[in-house]
């Protein structure tokens, strides 16, 4: 109960010195506020040390109990320790070593993952373009107006496809992501409120 | 103090009054009837159909963390996987939680752990289900899809920080024909929720999990609240048009 009252007593006035850091231009406040900041990221990085902890008891529990797929376990606490082994071994992540790593390995792979977004992107408009009710319809309707005006062979087939395609996304859409982003901005504002004031606790409930 | 500082502050002094107030009368028992979104029916549902079909339920937490610009959002799927830990706690089926930031990996598990109560054996059990996959969007898809591809898993609710992989962990559940429940508040990525989830929960529909699911008063007065500003907001924009426009 004491610990309870202690976390958010101590939660609320660093959110409190952290909202007046914001607002007022003191230097011993923006000071307080800077120093604030910086121990959330010390605190921040260490749990990336909890992060390896929970990989290595997640995939050696996968291991032990030879679940669905645990050859793969191997294969990733493999990697784990080998690029860990190598930064520590050659200098760090700046060592040339460490770069060939990324470069040669790990962003290939991202490329490759996030080409398929691609094909995926081509799976689900043919799956969301089929007309089932008003609504489906209008959003074919605009997205094939925004495809077409996108493209060279557009303006070919109607030359105010392209002012038709700009209209839409500068009007509409813009007017719907614009609604969304506020009512985003409202609820954001609202979550850190009723944390700020200690009503909504996700440290100590 | 700058031109944007004064207008947020004077938001801030707006919007604490009328949360505070709305928050009374609700928890003073004037309920007010909420609109009927799907995708939180929709949840009250996936955990009987996880303890019918013995297989758990998927939790993505999305690449959010607790000290960034979303934090809000992070909470919003924290909300969700409370209601759901809940759910499956009398069951015995705890869900699987991914997550890729790791500063919210302790919360996670604490959220599992709660309705154990003293229960500190099963309380750890669950906790296990907590993973952290990987920082990086490319790398914690690939964990996520590995998930869906390999284990038993009933249905698939990502709620959440989320960019365009949002897409692959999407497909990846409908690929294998799960029930899917997805929410994010970038204006960007939910085109891809809307395309691949089945119920979806869009912006600040997210934030809502707490007043839906739990009934907590303070949520749906806050809930309240944000009517109110939204309102507030669009008559001042209205009125700043009129008056440049005349003068």
């Amino acid at each position: 109960m004491i610990s309870r009252t202690v976390a958010t007593v101590v939660a609320m006035s660093v959110g409190l010195l952290v909202l007046a850091d914001f607002f007022v231009n003191s230097d011993s406040i923006n000071a307080l506020g800077l120093y604030l900041v910086r121990i959330a990221s010390i605190v921040a990085a260490f749990t990336l040390v909890l992060g390896m902890v929970n990989v290595l008891t997640v995939h050696l529990g996968k291991i032990y109990s030879r679940d669905k797929g645990w050859p793969y376990s191997w294969v990733l606490l493999g990697a784990l320790f080998f690029t860990l082994g190598m930064g520590f071994l050659t200098g760090g992540p700046g060592s040339a070593w460490m770069q060939q790593v990324f470069e040669v390995v790990l962003f290939p792979l991202e490329a490759t993952l996030f080409s398929l977004l691609a094909f995926f992107s081509i799976v689900a408009a043919y799956r969301a373009f089929r007309v089932k009710s008003l609504e489906t319809g209008l959003f074919v309707t605009f997205g094939v107006i925004v495809l077409l005006g996108q493209v060279p062979i557009g303006a070919r087939l109607w030359d105010q496809l392209p002012v038709i395609k700009d209209w839409v996304l500068e009007v509409p859409a813009l007017a719907g992501a614009r609604g969304i982003l506020l009512g985003v901005a409202l609820g954001t504002a609202a979550t850190g409120l009723r944390v700020l004031l200690g009503i909504d606790r996700p440290y100590v409930d | 103090m700058n031109e944007i500082q004064l207008a947020l502050l004077l938001l801030l002094v707006v919007f604490l009054p009328v949360l505070y107030l709305s928050g009374r009368r609700v928890q003073e028992g004037n309920f007010p009837d909420l609109r009927p979104i799907l995708a939180f029916n929709a949840l009250q549902g996936v955990t009987a159909r996880a303890i019918e079909t013995g297989r758990a339920v998927h939790i993505s937490l999305g690449l959010g963390g607790i000290t960034g610009d979303t934090t809000a959002d992070s909470l919003a799927g924290l909300s969700v996987m409370e209601y759901l830990a809940d759910q499956s706690a009398a069951a015995g089926v705890p869900p699987i939680v991914t997550l890729a930031n790791p500063t919210l990996l302790p919360l996670a598990q604490d959220v599992i752990r709660r309705p154990y109560g003293t229960d500190q054996e099963e309380a750890a059990e669950a906790a296990r289900h907590v993973r952290w996959i990987a920082p990086g969007p490319a790398a914690y898809s690939a964990g996520v899809m590995g998930v869906l591809g390999i284990e038993a898993v009933d249905a698939n609710v990502m709620i959440g920080e989320f960019g365009d992989e949002y897409l692959l962990m999407g497909e990846a559940a409908h690929r294998k024909k799960i029930a899917h429940i997805g929410g994010a508040s970038d204006p960007s990525v939910i085109p891809y929720v809307y395309v691949s989830a089945d119920q979806t929960l869009m912006g600040e529909e997210m934030y809502a999990a707490g007043a839906y699911l739990k009934r907590k008063p303070w949520h749906i007065g806050s809930l309240l609240a944000q009517d109110f500003m939204r309102w507030v907001i669009a008559l001042v924009i209205v009125a700043l048009v009129i008056i440049n426009t005349l003068f």
